[in-house]
């Protein structure tokens, strides 16, 4: 390009240096995150994938009730399966003398299966040492070397691991949630195994010797395998890879996020590409007398459209380069240690993640160069001679537009509304995308404590039991009930576990009585798939195809699972089950019950792990959320309102020639944005809670579970307090600019 | 006409009908023109505001189409040309001079006057060469480096000149360029013309003022779109007073 308008592009970008300067840092952090999230998740994701080899990770495990012998051992194989030991302990700890306890499940160093990732320190040697989790450490806040207190026994924590069957801590695998300040998992050298009393759970992981590979073939080996197993008796636990969420959770957690964090980017990169548009829009404007001439003179479109896209295409380049260099190297790191946060992943490599690159490159450029190519192209479709006449379509329109009588002063500032609306409906827009972030940024830890509110507010009982068998216990004020795990299909496929409950007649646990027919349905069931009173649904048995349909009778507030309710009566006639049947108990007291018929115990601990490890390994997320949305909103401000001046600097300086002082022109010019603002932000606060309600209904439906949606009312307040604050430090930086505008400005322009 | 018999003219205008249809209303801003301008001539439009003065130079420019009627410029029929092609014809055929001058902030002047050498396949160094020896013709190389806003009123349409000049073209188009000056200004800009002209170039100079039009050769007197004068500018002279 031989073009010597090209001279003006770096002339442009130094004597605009702030603006470009504030867009370059702020798209380059915002490539450079996404860029480094995609890079971190990717290696991530990869090592994961990989560890399943490099680990030998376990094709299932079950749990006996005693050990078995070589002999019985070997004909459960039958050249089908090999058999591994992985016999372990769950171990109360009482470290650095907090009186919360938590339970270490400890395994034996393992050589063949399931193998250990040393992330730091060393593997146990001696009979007093012991590596653990390195997320349950972190949580906990153990170091390396530190003491920790086991049954009473003091061990020295030799190092840290990550087990290559628990990326997530889930202590049981029919839990919603893990807790990984509770729970913990960590390996000892044999002697310091066996120097514990107690029994250990007599833990077998198997391995296939013909690896099934399609889902299809993993189900049917499964079944193959649990009913050849049934036969040795008393099977404690069974647990087939496929099934297990300690392995699976973090796997699957780690491409959901992907996809949120490019559309926040792409949403973001077309917000600057309509600031840009507008900017190029009011240049344009601004010398049309001389794109005319140089028109008339022979220039082609595509030139001037070359001269114009020059600087925001060279911006957004920039920034992407920039900001993908940043985010292999410092983001990467920051988006690792947020996942770090939340399981126990092995240690990664970074990998070249070709995908990553060209989200984070192409697009943004493709999506900038689309909209002002849009606009451009609109502008430019005007003949040289329209250019000459200053004949902007646009403008004739809006000249007509006839003012009501309300003074002078609020005629001036409404004819600047008018004159810049595109701006203004661009700062709107980018009002109401900064609010939705700041929203959901402020909203989700009150949402997640009034969660756990609602939750222990609701609760069925203290103590919810269920058994494997009917046990009649001496009453202690408990009260059977049923319960069967269903599967509702919602659309894609996706299945969501629905708990199913028998409850007796007038309960004194729960206060709603039993419709006679149908059934009532938990809030949180009916809120995520949009369940009224008198809708239908069918459920599904898990791993068979036998359907059931039910009709809502009701809404029963019950957030803390999905679930449905009815009479005890009519769960027996539905499921088929015997007279008088049952399968657990409702308690405000710990029973005293033979731990071999109990199955697991529901307590309020465990009703609000999902809410405790969601703020733990988010909480981070909400502020920098935050921090960005003041940051865009501020950048927003400044930008468009430094364009409404710059349009204006004409005017601006001819009212100071009629002797306006600067504070008055100040008034003039920035009470019309404030209105603006205010407005916006208004209309953004109740708009947001909308964008805000279909984003979490979207979101969560990638979850089992619902979690109640709930706005904690004064956010409003908050919101609305930082966006004026950042509005006001934006504006008196304008007034300062307006003072330095010099008069001599409208004497020397001559268009 | 008297120029007919010297060969193909540069600019000819047969039967030009401009017509805007204003809702109702039509206005005929060009009412049927005949011109024919021949190489190196120096032609003045002059008529009263409203007159068409600006909707012909359009025309010839190539940077308007007529409703009907048929262009030749320099025997080449231009009125079915592509706006791209039509591009390419003024920057190698015309040079514009406007009312208002239009330079470009954050270039300097001969930045500014280089503009229009994109096209002529010269060099870098070429283009800078020719850009200042347009400047010089007009008188202001010495302010070469500045930017256009350290300029006077007069100082910028000389620029606007050495612009209009730089690419050597065929014909140079003049739209009220004192317009916007005062009298003295004026007449330094009038005579850079004359002497552009003495220099061999075809110029064609519109104007509302008279005693502007009386410096070229020719006149062609323009009232509601027609032409109710063509002659030169000595007979012009003689019977302007009737014309007001
Ligand atoms: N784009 C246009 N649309 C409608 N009418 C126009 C347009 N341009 C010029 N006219 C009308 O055509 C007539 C001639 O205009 P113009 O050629 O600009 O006159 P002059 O340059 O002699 O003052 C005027 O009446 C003017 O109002
Ligand atoms: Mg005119």
């Amino acid at each position: 390009m031989r073009n010597p308008l090209r001279k003006r592009i770096p002339r442009e970008l130094i004597k605009e240096f702030g603006k470009y300067a504030v867009i370059f840092i702020f798209l380059t952090a915002t490539i450079g995150f996404v860029s480094g999230f995609l890079v971190a998740a990717g290696s991530m994701t990869k090592a994961y994938e990989e560890s399943y080899e490099t680990y030998n990770v376990e094709d299932g495990h079950f749990e006996l009730l005693s050990q078995i012998t070589k002999e019985e051992i070997t004909r459960i194989e039958k050249e089908k399966v090999t058999l591994y030991e992985n016999f372990f302990l769950e171990l109360d700890t009482d470290s650095n003398g907090k009186k919360d306890t938590s339970t270490l499940r400890v395994y034996q160093n393992r050589d063949e299966i399931n193998q250990v990732c040393v992330m730091k320190g060393r593997l146990p040697k001696k009979e007093n040492e012991i590596a653990i989790d390195r997320m349950y450490a972190e949580n906990n806040k153990i170091k390396v070397n530190d003491v920790i207190r086991l049954e009473g026994k003091e061990v020295i924590v030799t190092g840290y691991v990550a087990l290559s069957d628990y990326s997530a801590l889930f202590s049981n695998n029919s839990d919603m949630m893990f807790d990984a300040v509770k729970f913990g998992v960590g390996v000892m050298s044999k002697e310091g195994f066996l120097q514990f009393k107690e029994a250990p759970h007599y833990n077998y992981s198997w391995k296939y010797k013909n690896t099934p590979t399609t889902e299809k073939e993993k189900k049917e080996a499964s079944e193959d395998f649990l009913a050849s197993l049934v036969k040795v008796g008393q099977i404690k636990n069974y647990v087939p890879e496929y099934d297990n969420q300690a392995i699976h959770f973090a796997g699957e957690d780690l491409g959901k996020d992907k996809s949120i964090m490019l559309v926040l980017l792409y949403i973001l990169i077309a917000i600057l590409a309509f600031v840009f548009m507008v900017t190029i829009h009011h240049t344009i404007v601004k010398e049309a007398g001389v794109i005319g001439t140089l028109r008339a003179s022979g220039y082609k479109k595509s030139e001037l459209f070359l001269h114009y896209m020059a600087s925001p295409m060279l911006v957004t380049l920039c920034a992407a380069i920039v900001g993908n260099v940043l985010g292999y190297t410092v983001f990467k790191n920051i988006a690792a240690s947020l996942y770090y946060g939340s399981y126990s992943l092995p240690t990664y490599h970074t990998v070249w993640n070709l995908e990553a690159f060209l989200l984070t490159t192409v697009v943004p450029l493709v999506i900038m160069l689309g909209v002002n190519m849009i606009s451009l192209l609109h502008s430019l479709k005007l003949s040289p001679l329209q250019f000459l006449r200053r004949d902007f379509k646009k403008n004739k329109g809006k000249k007509q537009v006839k003012l009501p009588n309300v003074g002078f002063m609020n005629r001036f500032r409404m004819r600047i509304m008018i004159q810049n609306c595109s701006s203004y409906f661009t700062l709107l827009g980018g009002i109401v995308f900064s609010s939705v972030l700041l929203m959901f940024g402020l909203m989700m830890s009150p949402l997640l404590s009034h969660f756990q509110a609602s939750v222990l507010d609701f609760k069925l009982a203290k103590y919810q039991y269920i058994l494997k068998t009917p046990t009649s216990i001496e009453n202690q004020g408990a009260e059977e009930y049923s319960a069967l795990g269903l599967t509702f299909v919602a659309d894609k496929g996706k299945e969501e576990e629905i708990t199913v409950y028998g409850i007796k007649e007038k309960s004194a646990y729960v206060k709603e009585s039993m419709p006679k027919n149908g059934v009532l349905i938990s809030d949180g069931f009916a809120e995520k798939y949009k369940l009224k009173e008198g809708d239908t649904f069918t459920l599904k048995e898990k791993y068979e195809n036998k359907r059931y349909k039910f009709k809502v009778q009701g809404i029963k507030e019950y957030p803390a699972a999905m679930a449905i309710f009815m009479s005890n009566k009519a769960f027996i006639d539905v499921f088929e089950k015997d007279e008088g049947y049952f399968n657990g108990y409702f308690s405000n007291k710990e029973l005293d019950l033979p731990q071999e018929a109990v199955v697991s115990v529901i307590t309020e601990e465990d009703m609000t792990k999902i809410t405790r490890q969601l703020d733990l390994s988010m909480g981070d997320m909400f502020v920098m959320i935050n921090v960005f949305a003041v940051v865009l909103f501020s950048l927003l401000i400044y930008l468009l309102t430094k364009l409404i001046l710059e349009r204006n600097t004409n005017s601006i300086s001819l009212v100071k020639i009629i002797g306006y002082d600067n504070l008055e022109i100040g008034k003039l010019y920035l009470v019309a944005t404030t209105w603006v603002v205010i407005a916006s932000i208004l209309v953004s606060l109740f708009l947001s809670t909308f964008v805000m309600k279909w984003i979490y209904a979207f979101m969560m439906k990638e979850f089992n579970g619902w979690l109640t949606f709930y706005i904690k009312p004064t956010i409003y307040i908050e919101m609305f307090v930082i966006s004026i604050m950042a509005y006001a430090a934006v504006a008196l930086m304008q007034l300062r600019k307006i003072k330095r505008i010099p008069m001599q400005e409208v004497l020397k322009n001559v268009e | 006409m008297s120029n007919q018999e010297k060969g193909t003219p540069l600019i000819l205008l047969e039967n030009i009908y401009k017509i805007y249809e204003m809702g109702e209303e039509q206005v005929r801003a060009n009412d049927g023109i005949n011109l024919s301008i021949q190489k190196g001539e120096f032609v003045a439009i002059v008529g009263k505001s409203g007159s068409g003065k600006s909707t012909a130079m359009n025309i010839i420019g190539a940077l308007d189409v007529p409703t009907s009627g048929r262009y030749l410029l320099n025997g080449i029929d231009v009125s079915g040309m592509k706006d791209d092609e039509l591009a390419g014809i003024r920057n190698k055929m015309i040079g514009f001079i406007f009312q208002q001058y239009h330079l470009l902030p954050r270039l300097s002047v001969l930045e500014n006057v280089e503009l229009p050498l994109l096209y002529a396949g010269v060099s870098p160094a070429q283009r800078k060469e020719r850009a200042m020896k347009a400047l010089e013709k007009v008188g202001i190389a010495d302010k070469w480096n500045n930017q256009p806003k350290q300029l006077s009123g007069g100082q910028q349409q000389r620029v606007s000149i050495a612009r209009a000049l730089v690419g050597n073209p065929s014909l140079i188009l003049a739209d009220e360029p004192t317009g916007a000056l005062d009298s003295k200004t004026s007449r330094e800009v009038l005579t850079f013309l004359q002497q552009i002209h003495e220099d061999g170039n075809t110029i064609v100079l519109i104007t509302h003022d008279n005693s502007i039009a009386l410096e070229a050769q020719r006149v062609v007197r323009l009232k509601d779109g027609k032409i109710i004068f063509d002659g030169p500018s000595e007979e012009y002279r003689k019977v302007q007073v009737n014309m007001q």
